[in-house]
């Protein structure tokens, strides 16, 4: 083994570790805060372009404004705000 | 204090403004004025929010979306074309769309929506005033003067832009929140941290131009804003109460001009029985006047002989206002 393959393993193992610590401890954490994250969008989408569902908050002539920015989002926060809630909600 | 001295002694208040009710004479007393502040020396652009409008009409020049055009030395009309402002608008926004997806076209459902947008009822306000923002914000004239829409469409606006402002700053604190989240989330990650949000940007960027159009209306030192009158009892009620609103909006309230006044010089001829009833009716009504806004009443306007179109009408009526 070469002095720059023994540097690469070290650096493979060290990376495994740092994952699965991060894994274990870290991992969770993001995915929660990330899904915040996401609730917070759609709860954005829906008070600035509420107006396509037929709730009316923001003034159009504004609204359109921000109307390029959430464009991907639209779908989907369309079918979370009008799906029928159910108890697989509550579990995951 | 006559209406001539409001302009002598506060040559600070750049933006004058007439409301009133329909067909009061707001339109004709902005190009009175616009015609007397520019006949002494002002650069004065007068122009128009309101979808109606009639400066066209006044200076009997097709005006109408063409951006300022020049009247005489130193005085400019302008019409803004809220139609066309709204079209121009939308375009801007699908273009976006397509600019920042690589699409080619706007889906359906966000073109529909872009549409219904602007079929709403207060688009055109928006866009209104939005387009008074741009206008004034250029700041080439020494004076401004607005011929304001009906006085309910004003107070809609004002009151918009008081709920706007809380709305967008509940907004903005929401969005700000998200970017903590992301941010929190790069950190655990060890990953950059993202690109500037956009979004509060353009919130921040709409909060400005709410503000500043609303701004307008209701800055102390720089806006002088007068109601017209017509010596009616209901003009009269109908004004009290406006009043009473734009006062709670904090709009500077200048004084009051009292449009149409039959001349009492009339009484010295020999006019049929109907004229007099008219006039005597009329004193009547401006005791009313009187005792509803004092001494705010800055000058009594005759009634003229006939329209006031064209130049050396509105010079006419603006001698008598600024007398």
């Amino acid at each position: 083994m070469t002095e720059e393959e023994k540097e690469s393993t070290a650096k493979r193992l060290w990376h495994n570790i740092t994952d699965t610590i991060y894994g274990m401890a870290a991992h969770d954490m993001s995915r929660a805060a990330l899904r915040t994250r996401a609730s917070m969008e759609h709860l954005f989408i829906l008070i600035t372009m509420g107006d396509l569902l037929g709730i009316p908050i923001l003034p159009p002539y504004y609204s359109l404004r921000l109307l390029p920015y959430v464009v991907p989002q639209i779908a989907t926060w369309k079918r979370r705000m009008l799906r029928e809630k159910d108890v697989a909600d509550a579990m995951f | 204090m006559g209406f001539k001295d409001v302009f002598l002694q506060h040559p600070e208040r750049r933006y004058i403004m007439f409301g009133g009710g329909g067909g009061v004479g707001k339109t004709t007393f902005s190009a009175a004025a616009a015609y007397w502040l520019a006949s002494h020396g002002k650069k004065v652009l007068v122009f128009s929010v309101d979808p109606q409008a009639s400066l066209t009409d006044i200076f009997k020049r097709d005006i109408f979306g063409k951006g300022p055009v020049q009247i005489m030395q130193n005085l400019w009309a302008q019409e803004i074309d809220a139609d066309k402002h709204i079209k121009a608008y939308q375009q801007e926004i699908r273009q976006k769309i397509l600019d920042m997806y690589g699409l080619p076209a706007v889906p359906e459902e966000i073109e529909n929506y872009i549409q219904a947008a602007s079929a709403e009822p207060a688009m055109e306000e928006s866009a209104m005033f939005d387009a008074v923002v741009d206008v004034v914000m250029k700041g080439d004239y020494d004076y401004y003067i607005y011929d304001l829409v009906p006085l309910g469409h004003a107070l809609y606006y004002l009151s918009m832009a008081k709920v706007y402002d809380e709305w967008i700053n509940k907004v903005t604190k929401l969005r700000e929140e998200m970017r903590e989240y992301e941010e929190m989330v790069s950190r655990i990650r060890r990953e950059k941290v993202t690109e500037q949000d956009q979004i509060l940007q353009e919130l921040l960027y709409i909060k400005n131009r709410i503000n500043t159009s609303a701004g307008i209306l209701t800055d102390k030192e720089k806006t002088a804003f007068f109601f017209v009158v017509i010596p009616e009892a209901g003009v009269i009620n109908d004004t009290q109460k406006a009043a009473k609103m734009f006062a709670q909006f904090n709009v500077p309230l200048a004084g009051y001009v009292v449009n149409r006044v039959i001349p009492h010089k009339l009484l010295e001829q020999n006019i049929p029985e109907y004229l007099r009833h008219r006039i005597a009716m009329q004193d009547q009504n401006l005791v009313g006047v009187r005792t509803a806004f004092g001494d705010q009443v800055l000058a009594l306007v005759p009634e003229m002989e006939r329209d006031v179109t064209g130049l050396p009408m509105i010079e006419k009526l603006a001698a008598g206002m600024f007398a």
